[in-house]
C-alpha cells in the first residue's frame, strides 16, 4: 500500500470499534475477578485469588455440572450415532427427507425443550405423570426436575450436533476402503469392526469432545429445570451470584473465566484430534457410500430415526400447543377447558406484549445494520490483503468462543461502570447482540465469499472499475445469498436470545426468552407455553423463509 | 514479428521482482513486446509466468522493476509508483473466464464500457459488434449462468476486447477447454488477434499451443526468462537443457567435444563410441557435454554424405496415430525417433539412423 486508501480506513475504523466491542467487557470481566474487596466498587480496591479459590470451597457446583455433562454427553453422541449411521449407512426409506428434519431439533433451542419437558413431565402436574397416574400409581414415571432431567432435555438438542459432526466424517469416508476389504474375503462384521470404527472413530471422539465442552456451557435447560430444585450447574450459579444481595459480581466474573478456560481447553482438544487422527480418509470431498440392504430390519430403524425426530420435536411441540390452549394443562380429556385466554394474557400483559415487540425491533435492527458490516468485514478477512485482517478475525471470533452467559456478565459489568447511560436501555442489548452475533453472521458470510472466484473480482478491476464499483456490481450482487442467510440466522438468534438478555434486561427493555422464563418460574406453565409457541412460531417463520432462499438461489445455478 | 521496430514498444517489463512472502516467484525479467505482437510466455507451472501476466496487470505488486504500458510507467520500485489496475488500459482473459453468473451474456461484454460512461447507443452497437466476431451474437440476452465452457471463452474474449484495449493479457484462457475445442479456439484466437492487431501478452504450459499461435515466446523456468524468440528458434535452437526438454520431443546424448570438422562445424565424441557432426550452435558455444536432437528430425535409411549415418535396432514401436514413435537401440544407448505413419518398420528390424548437423544442438 502505497497510500492510505478508502479501504484502509474502512479497516482501521472497524477494527478499532469491534475490538472494543469485544475485548472491553472482557478486560472488565478479568480485572473483576481479581476483585476481593468490595464487589461493587470499580476498579477494585484491593485485588486477590480469593474469587477463584472460593470455587473449590463448595464442589458440588463443579460435580453437578460434570454430572450433568457427562450424562448429557453420552446421551448426545448416542443419538446422534444412531441417527448418523441409520441415515448416511442403511436402505431406509425417505432417507433424504429425514435427513433434512434432522436440523428442526437445533431450531427448538433448548429453552423451548426445557419447557416442553418441564409440561410433559414436571412432578405430578406433568402430562405423561398424570397419564402414569391416571392408572393408579401414586409415584411420578420420571422428575424432570433433576440431573437426569437437564441432561436428558440438553441431549435432544445437542444430539442434532453430534449427529451432523459425525455423519460428516462418515460421508466424507471412501465407500473403497470397505469395498477393498470386503473383496479381500472380510465379512461385513469382520469390514465394521476392522476397518469402520477405526476410521470414524476420531469423527465420533472429537465429536464428543465439542459436545462436552457445549455442555459446560449451556444454561436455558439448566435454569428451566434446575433452579426450582435448587440444582446448580455452574452458569445458573453465575447467574445466582450476581442475584444474591450484595451481588457478587467477583466471584461470578472468577467462575466465568473458569468455565471459559476449561471451555477453550476441550475445544482445543478436540481441534487436535481432527488434526492428529484424521487419517487420509478425510479429503474434503463427500462420498454416497452404498447403503446396506438391512432387509426386515428396516423398519425397525425407521421406527428409531422418526422418534427421535418425534422427542425431540413433535412431542414437545404437541405438549406446548395442548397446553397452551387450556386453562389448566391435563391429558384426561373430560377434564380439559379449552380457552385462548393464555394467549390474550401474553398479549395483552402489561410487560409481554412490549417484550414480543422489543425482540422483533432488536432482530430487524440488529440484523440490518449488521449484515453489511459483517459483509464488508468477511470480505476484508477473507478476500483483501490488508495488514491486520488476521487481527481482526481473532477479535471477530473472540465471542464465539465465550460462553454466551459469561459474555453477558462481563458486559453487564462493563457497562454499569462506563458513563454513557445506556444500561437498561434496547441500545445496549442491540449492541451486545451484535456483538456476540458476529462470529455467527461471518461465518455465513465467509463460506460464500470463499465460494466466489478470486477472478471475477479482479476482472471488474481490469475491465477499469474502482473498488468501490467492483463491490457494488460484482462482490455485493454476488454475495447476495449469504448476506440475506446471516440477515435470516441474526434475526432467528437475536429472537431467542437468553444468556446475554437475562443480564441487560432492562424494566423497559424487556424482551422474549427471559420473559418466558420469568413467566415460567413465577406464574403459570399454560401461559408460558403459549409465549413459548408464539417464539417459536416466529422463528420457524424465519427459517421457512431461509430454505426456500436457499432453494430458490441452488435452482438458478442449475 | 514486425517490421516497424522503430516503433515504442507497448508493454515494457525490467529487472521484475515478485516476491510471496519468503519465496521469489519472479526474479529478474525483462522484455519487450512491439505493437500489435503477440508474444508467449511459456513454463511449467511455478515458473513465475503468471505472475509477470498479473504484475502487469496490476493484479500482484512487484517489490522491484519497471512496468510501462504504452510509453507510461504503471509500477516503479525506484519511482515508487504502482498505478491500481482499473487505471492501466489493459485487458485481460482470465483462466477460469471469470463470466459474472448474476448478468446476462450483453450485461459482461458491457462492463468495460458502462465503467467507462460511454453512451448507451454506442455500448449497444460496441458489444453487438465483438459478440458477432466471436459468434455469440444470438446470446446476449441469456443469463451467463447456463453457457457452455467454449461459449463462456468466446464471452470473455468479447468482454476482453470490447473496449478496445491496446493491450490484452491472456492467462491460460484455453486450459480449461477439451482438447479438439482447445485446437479450435487456437485458430480463432490467432484470427481475430491479427485482425484487430491487438498488442498480447499470452500465458501458457502448452508448448504446442505456445508455438502455434505467438510470434515470440517466452521460455520461463524457475522465475528467470530461459529463452527468448520466435518460435522456429525455441524449437530448432535450444539454448538449454530446459528449453530442449521442456519444448518439443528432444533426444539427450551425453559426450564431448572432440575437436573442429568440416564446414566450420564441431565433432562430438558421444558415449559409446560414435563420434557425430554437429554445427557451431547460434549461441557460439564450442564446448558442452550434451547434445540435443529433436526425433522428429532423425531420419531412417541413408541420406547425403553431409548426414550422420549411424547403424541402430527398432527396440519398440508405439503407434501414435499422427506419427510412429520408434525407441532405437543405438551405440549410445537408445533414441526416440518420430516418424510418419508411413514409415513402418518391425521391432528387431536393423535400421541406419541419419541426421543433419546442424540438428544436433549443443548445450
Amino acid at each position: 500500500m502505497l497510500k492510505f486508501s478508502a479501504q484502509s480506513w474502512i479497516m482501521t475504523i472497524l477494527l478499532v470499534v469491534c475490538g472494543a466491542l469485544v475485548l472491553y467487557p472482557l478486560v472488565y470481566l478479568v480485572i473483576e475477578s481479581f476483585n476481593i474487596g468490595d464487589a461493587q466498587t470499580f476498579p477494585p480496591e484491593e485485588y486477590g485469588l480469593g474469587n477463584y479459590l472460593e470455587l473449590f470451597e463448595d464442589s458440588r457446583v463443579i460435580t453437578n455440572t460434570l454430572l450433568v455433562a457427562s450424562i448429557a454427553t453420552v446421551l448426545a453422541v448416542l443419538f446422534g450415532f444412531i441417527q448418523a449411521w441409520i441415515l448416511t449407512r442403511t436402505a431406509i426409506p425417505g432417507r433424504e427427507k429425514l435427513e433434512r428434519l434432522m436440523e428442526l431439533p437445533y431450531y427448538m433451542t433448548p429453552l423451548i425443550g426445557a419447557l416442553a419437558w418441564g409440561v410433559l413431565l414436571g412432578p405430578k402436574t406433568g402430562l405423561l405423570n398424570q397419564l402414569w397416574r391416571s392408572t393408579g400409581l401414586d409415584f411420578d414415571f420420571f422428575n424432570i426436575y433433576s440431573p437426569w432431567g437437564i441432561a436428558w432435555v440438553m441431549a435432544l438438542f445437542e444430539g442434532t450436533v453430534a449427529f451432523v459432526m459425525i455423519s460428516a466424517s462418515m460421508k466424507s469416508m471412501d465407500p473403497s476402503l470397505e469395498e477393498s476389504s470386503r473383496v479381500l474375503g472380510a465379512g461385513k462384521m469382520r469390514t465394521t469392526l476392522k476397518i469402520t470404527l477405526p476410521l470414524v472413530a476420531p469423527g465420533v471422539l472429537s465429536a464428543t469432545i465439542f459436545v462436552f465442552s457445549e455442555m459446560l456451557g449451556s444454561f436455558a435447560a439448566a435454569f428451566v429445570l434446575g433452579i426450582p430444585g435448587r440444582y446448580y450447574v455452574v452458569t445458573t450459579a453465575i447467574w445466582q451470584s450476581t442475584l444474591s444481595f450484595p451481588p457478587d459480581y467477583g466471584r461470578a466474573a472468577a467462575m466465568g473465566l473458569s468455565l471459559f478456560g476449561a471451555m477453550l481447553i476441550t475445544l482445543g482438544l478436540s481441534r487436535l484430534i481432527i488434526r492428529k487422527g484424521s487419517y487420509t480418509t478425510i479429503t474434503g470431498k463427500a462420498f454416497r457410500p452404498r447403503p446396506m440392504d438391512v432387509g426386515w430390519l428396516k423398519y425397525l430403524l425407521m421406527a428409531i430415526a422418526w422418534g427421535y425426530i418425534f422427542v425431540a420435536v413433535l412431542l414437545p411441540l404437541g405438549a406446548l400447543t395442548l397446553t397452551s390452549f387450556q386453562q389448566f394443562a391435563t391429558v384426561i380429556v373430560s377434564q380439559m377447558q379449552f380457552t385462548l385466554a393464555n394467549y390474550e394474557t401474553a398479549l395483552a400483559m402489561g410487560s409481554l406484549a412490549p417484550a414480543f415487540a422489543n425482540s422483533m425491533i432488536l432482530g430487524v435492527v440488529v440484523a440490518t445494520f449488521g449484515v453489511p458490516i459483517l459483509g464488508i468485514m468477511a470480505w476484508i478477512i477473507f478476500r483483501s490483503r490488508m495488514p491486520g485482517r488476521g487481527v481482526m478475525e481473532y477479535v471477530a471470533m473472540v465471542p464465539a468462543a465465550v460462553p454466551r452467559l459469561v459474555f453477558g456478565l462481563g458486559l453487564l459489568w462493563a457497562w454499569i461502570n462506563i458513563p454513557i447511560p445506556i444500561y437498561g436501555t434496547l441500545w445496549l442489548l442491540g449492541i451486545a447482540y451484535f456483538t456476540v452475533f458476529m462470529p455467527l453472521g461471518l461465518r455465513t458470510i465467509a463460506g460464500v465469499v470463499l465460494q466466489i472466484d478470486k477472478s471475477l473480482e479482479e476482472c471488474a478491476r481490469v475491465c477499469g472499475a474502482s473498488w468501490s464499483h467492483q463491490m457494488r456490481t460484482v462482490t455485493l450482487p454476488l454475495l447476495k445469498p449469504g448476506l440475506v442467510a446471516a440477515w435470516l440466522l441474526i434475526f432467528i438468534a437475536s429472537v431467542r436470545e437468553l444468556g446475554v438478555s437475562v443480564f441487560l434486561m432492562g424494566p423497559h427493555s424487556k424482551v422474549i426468552a427471559p420473559s418466558i422464563v420469568n413467566s415460567w418460574l413465577s406464574s403459570s406453565s399454560e401461559l408460558s407455553a403459549a409465549m413459548a409457541l408464539m417464539q417459536t412460531v416466529m422463528v420457524f417463520i424465519a427459517v421457512a423463509i431461509m430454505f426456500r432462499v436457499a432453494r430458490s438461489v441452488s435452482g438458478a445455478k442449475q | 514479428m514486425k517490421s516497424d521496430q522503430a516503433a515504442q514498444p507497448r508493454i515494457e517489463v525490467r529487472d521484475l521482482v515478485v516476491k510471496y512472502g519468503d519465496t521469489t516467484a519472479v526474479q529478474g525479467v525483462s522484455f519487450a513486446i512491439a505493437p500489435g505482437e503477440l508474444v508467449t510466455l511459456l513454463g511449467p507451472s511455478g515458473c513465475g509466468k503468471t505472475t509477470t501476466l498479473r504484475a502487469i496487470a496490476g493484479l500482484e505488486t512487484p517489490s522491484g522493476g519497471t512496468i510501462r504500458l504504452n510509453n507510461q510507467t504503471v509500477y516503479s520500485s525506484a519511482e515508487r509508483r504502482n498505478i491500481p489496475s482499473e487505471k492501466r488500459g489493459v485487458s485481460m482473459v482470465f483462466q477460469s473466464y471469470a463470466i459474472w453468473p448474476h448478468m446476462t451474456v450483453f450485461e459482461n461484454v458491457a462492463y468495460g464500457l458502462r465503467v467507462r460512461k460511454l453512451p448507451q447507443a454506442e455500448i449497444a452497437s460496441n458489444v453487438n459488434r465483438v459478440l458477432d466476431m466471436v459468434q455469440m451474437t444470438q446470446y446476449a440476452d441469456r443469463p451467463s449462468s447456463n453457457l457452455s465452457g467454449g461459449q463462456q471463452q468466446r464471452v470473455a474474449v468479447a468482454r476482453a476486447i470490447a473496449f478496445s484495449p491496446n493491450v490484452v493479457l491472456f492467462d491460460e484462457p484455453l486450459s480449461n477447454l477439451d482438447a479438439k475445442l482447445r485446437a479450435e479456439m487456437r485458430v480463432e484466437l490467432r484470427e481475430l488477434q491479427r485482425r484487430l492487431d491487438i498488442t498480447s501478452l499470452y500465458v501458457t504450459h502448452d508448448q504446442e499451443e505456445a508455438l502455434a499461435i505467438s510470434d515470440r515466446v517466452i521460455v520461463m523456468n524457475a522465475g528467470r526468462i530461459e529463452q527468448l524468440g520466435p518460435p522456429e528458434a525455441i524449437y530448432n535452437q535450444p539454448v538449454s537443457h530446459f528449453v530442449a526438454d521442456f519444448v518439443g520431443s528432444a533426444n539427450m546424448i551425453k559426450g564431448k567435444v572432440a575437436g573442429t570438422g568440416a564446414n566450420g562445424g564441431l565433432l562430438f565424441a558421444a558415449e559409446g563410441g560414435v563420434t557425430l557432426k554437429i554445427a557451431v550452435p547460434a549461441t557460439g558455444k564450442t564446448a558442452g557435454e550434451t547434445v540435443a536432437l529433436r526425433s522428429s528430425y532423425i531420419h531412417f535409411g541413408q541420406s547425403s554424405g553431409a548426414h550422420n549415418a549411424v547403424n541402430g535396432t527398432i527396440h519398440r514401436r508405439m503407434f501414435h496415430g499422427d506419427f510412429i514413435q520408434y525407441v532405437v537401440d543405438w551405440p549410445a544407448g537408445q533414441l526416440i525417433v518420430r516418424r510418419p505413419p508411413t514409415e513402418l518398420f518391425d521391432e528387431g528390424a536393423p535400421v541406419t539412423l541419419s541426421f543433419a548437423p546442424e540438428h544436433c544442438v549443443l548445450l
